[in-house]
């Protein structure tokens, strides 16, 4: 039996959407994305054949329209500022797929572009990201912006942690701002946070896996 | 005559036991050198993820035998194999593809 619980349980993690971590990785590695929150759930599986492209799949069950995205994504990282204590990322994001709705509705094409910004040291963490979609009936942009602080300063192979606030605005839901405290922990090739939204009264939980 | 030739061959072959007991330590006398090690100053090691980049790019490399990352000191040991060289435009090459930048290489460091 607990078999068949934990294949569920990778099963709906395969339907879980934009990520918050790097979209890119080095030349030839590859990367799992996965977060689920009120809204959404979303998986995003890539490979970056350069240290500045990645294209992979992605997948998006959304709560709020009851649809299902499937398609895939090209990430950029147009550009990197690398200085001594800090790191400085700019991205840009392109996809394209397929919209079902879940009451078996006709598919439609869907698609979406985003731009992501990031600025970190070993001891503060910000962040933007904003989102365009097009999912037939469900279009829209949204907006996400974060900061976090390291309580300590952790070395390589260590736990890393962080406390995070994450601010969205999607001005279309019901709730158009959220705020979502939550905690980040890092070790090695993964990434796994967990937090609130308040005002949906939602769980939060991503994890992002590189190798 | 034929005693001479029996006296012979039982010295030789009692020898030989001997031989293969030096050869040993005949090949200890011949280990190679241990190869250079290589700190390179990078910028932009925030984070886990990039210390694992860099691992993995760098130890793919043919003349590298071991990468260590110091987030701290924002440097990168890189150990070479004996006899090998990776010179700093070839290193410099490596820590791009991982997405870093290098900043300098400081050669001959004391183990």
């Amino acid at each position: 039996m607990p078999p068949r619980y934990l294949v569920a349980g990778l099963a709906l993690a395969a339907l879980a959407a934009p990520a918050s971590a790097r979209p890119v990785s080095y030349a030839g590695g590859w990367t799992l994305m996965q977060e689920n929150n009120g809204m959404y759930s979303s998986l995003h599986a890539h490979y970056s054949p350069t240290a500045t492209d990645s294209i992979g799949l992605y997948v998006e069950q959304n709560w709020d329209m009851d649809t299902r995205f499937t398609g895939l994504q090209y990430n950029r990282l147009v550009r990197r500022w690398n200085a001594p204590e800090s790191q400085g990322n700019l991205y840009f994001k392109l996809g394209a797929g397929a919209v079902d709705p879940f009451d078996g509705g006709e598919t439609e094409l869907g698609s979406f572009a985003g731009i992501a910004a990031d600025w970190e040291t070993r001891r503060v963490f910000v962040s933007y990201d904003a989102r365009a979609r097009d999912y037939g009936p469900d279009e829209g942009v949204s907006h996400a912006a974060r900061l976090g602080v390291a309580p300590y300063v952790a070395e390589f192979g260590d736990l890393h942690t962080w406390a995070m606030v994450q601010v969205e605005n999607h001005p279309d839901a019901d709730e158009p701002v959220t705020v979502t405290p939550l905690l980040r922990f890092f070790k090695g090739p993964l990434l796994v946070e967990a937090g609130y939204t308040l005002e949906a009264e939602e769980f939060l939980l991503n994890w992002t896996w590189r190798f | 005559m034929k005693l001479l030739k029996t006296l012979v061959l039982a010295a030789a072959l009692s020898m030989a036991p001997l031989a293969a007991l030096a050869s040993p330590e005949t090949s200890t006398m011949a280990e190679p050198a241990p190869g250079e090690i290589l700190m390179a100053n990078v910028n932009g090691l925030v984070c886990d993820f990039c210390a694992q980049s860099i691992r993995k790019i760098v130890g793919k490399d043919d003349a590298v035998q071991k990468v260590h990352v110091d987030l701290s000191k924002g440097q990168v040991r890189v150990d070479l194999k004996p006899g090998k060289s990776l010179d700093d435009a070839a290193l410099e090459k490596l820590i791009r593809k991982a997405g870093y930048s290098l900043v300098s290489v400081d050669r001959n460091i004391a183990k």
